[in-house]
């Protein structure tokens, strides 16, 4: 099986990087409204002239961001599925992690907190379509070890689901950032479901 | 207190009129009071967030009410699974057909996905509460397992449901073979005794 190499992570990471992460940090501080173009130069240590020679502006540092945000978060995931020892283990490792990046992420949980409308738009109905699909897709993969690649998708589809309304959505009756509590609850509920006859192709290795 | 109730609901329909024919931005609390015939004061002592307030109650009021007519018309069905393969594609149908809804996410998509987070928590307590007596029959009746946890199944399949109706995504829920995968499978998969 080809396996995809992350790049090794350097200690300086490049200035493109820095820009990203110091948006970041901003939205986490002071929401997205209020950042502006100069406070990410300035935490990231950089110009407002070579920040523009990377970015045309603060839309376009958001989108960058939440790309690399998402695919680092996905690459994680997927490695954590594949390593596990059984498919169970896989789905418990997959949300345990998943919900543990969600609940940590400063920008995310102050968007969620003071600017709901900045990410809801994004998850909500016709938009909440679009980010199903893709992360279906994305994080079928961890998966594939045990699942046929279009049983591999729905149980994506399922798990991020799953996710957002029991970690983004308030008052979840189970805190999946809890090992114990997520396995419970997912042997309980989901995983039945998961390798059931709607996912004929489903087997679990010992 | 019914005749206060009374007025809280004269007020809610008047929101959703004036929310279904100017948007959320535009209505007013001069608006309500027009279309509700109720005063501005009365209003404010049933609302005291005023316009805000009102909107998110509104929302709420709609949402309930949307979940009732559904149930009305799947009042008959013989077991929950049968229930739910009812109900998610009628769900979906009525929902694309919601005349104020789907304005709002026309116009007001942002101002409309706060509001419903918000109301969320609030709707997926009242659908768990529908749910849960349905779990309890078939329970009884050997279809689900006697030891499963049914408070937290009804709520799993409120969001989940939810969930589907507002983001079918992949899922076409206008296909029955597809809908009883779903429920028989990731829905209910847990509980059921045989799927």
């Amino acid at each position: 099986m080809a396996v995809t190499v992350a790049p090794v992570p350097t200690a300086r990471p490049d200035t493109g990087g820095r820009i990203r992460d110091a948006a970041l940090v901003c939205i986490g501080r002071f929401g997205l409204a209020k950042t502006t173009v100069d406070d990410i130069a300035r935490e990231a240590g950089c110009s407002r002239a070579t920040l523009y020679r990377y970015f045309d502006g603060k839309p376009a540092i958001v989108r960058a961001a939440v790309s690399a945000e998402r695919d680092r978060v996905v690459a994680a995931l997927v490695e954590l599925g594949r390593a596990a020892p059984t498919f169970t283990d896989a789905v418990v490792a997959v949300c345990v992690e998943a919900a543990r990046e969600l609940r940590a992420h400063d920008a995310l949980q102050f968007l969620l907190a003071h600017e709901p409308e900045a990410v809801l738009g994004h998850l909500a109905f016709g938009p909440g379509d679009r980010v199903l699909v893709a992360a279906g897709d994305a994080v079928a993969p961890a998966f594939d070890r045990w699942l046929s690649p279009d049983a591999a998708t729905r149980a994506g589809d399922w798990l991020a689901r799953l996710l957002r309304s029991y970690v983004l959505m308030p008052h979840p009756p189970v805190d999946f950032t809890d090992p114990i509590a997520a396995r419970t609850f997912l042997e309980l509920l989901v995983l039945p479901g998961l390798v059931s006859a709607g996912l004929p192709e489903s087997r679990e290795l010992p | 207190m019914a005749a206060g109730d009374d007025t809280r609901q004269r007020v809610l329909r008047g929101a959703s009129e004036c929310i279904g024919r100017d948007g959320m931005a535009k209505t007013t609390v001069d608006d309500v009071a027009a279309a509700s015939g109720v005063s501005r004061a009365t209003i404010y002592r049933l609302f005291p967030g005023g316009k805000d307030e009102v909107l998110r109650d509104t929302v709420g009021w709609e949402m309930d009410r949307f979940f009732l007519r559904l149930g009305d018309e799947l009042g008959d069905a013989p077991d929950f699974p049968e229930f739910l393969e009812r109900a998610l594609p009628l769900a979906r149908r009525e929902l694309l057909e919601h005349d104020l809804l789907q304005k709002v996410l026309e116009t007001e998509p942002d101002r409309l996905n706060a509001l419903i987070t918000v109301q969320q928590h609030r709707v997926i307590g009242a659908i768990a509460a529908y749910f849960l007596p349905l779990l309890e029959r078939d329970r009884d009746a050997g279809l689900v397992a006697a030891g499963a946890d049914l408070a937290l199944t009804a709520e799993y399949v409120a969001r989940l449901s939810l969930s589907l109706i507002a983001s079918p995504g992949r899922h076409d829920l206008a296909d029955p073979a597809e809908v009883r995968d779903l429920v028989r499978g990731e829905l209910l998969g847990g509980v059921l005794v045989n799927r």
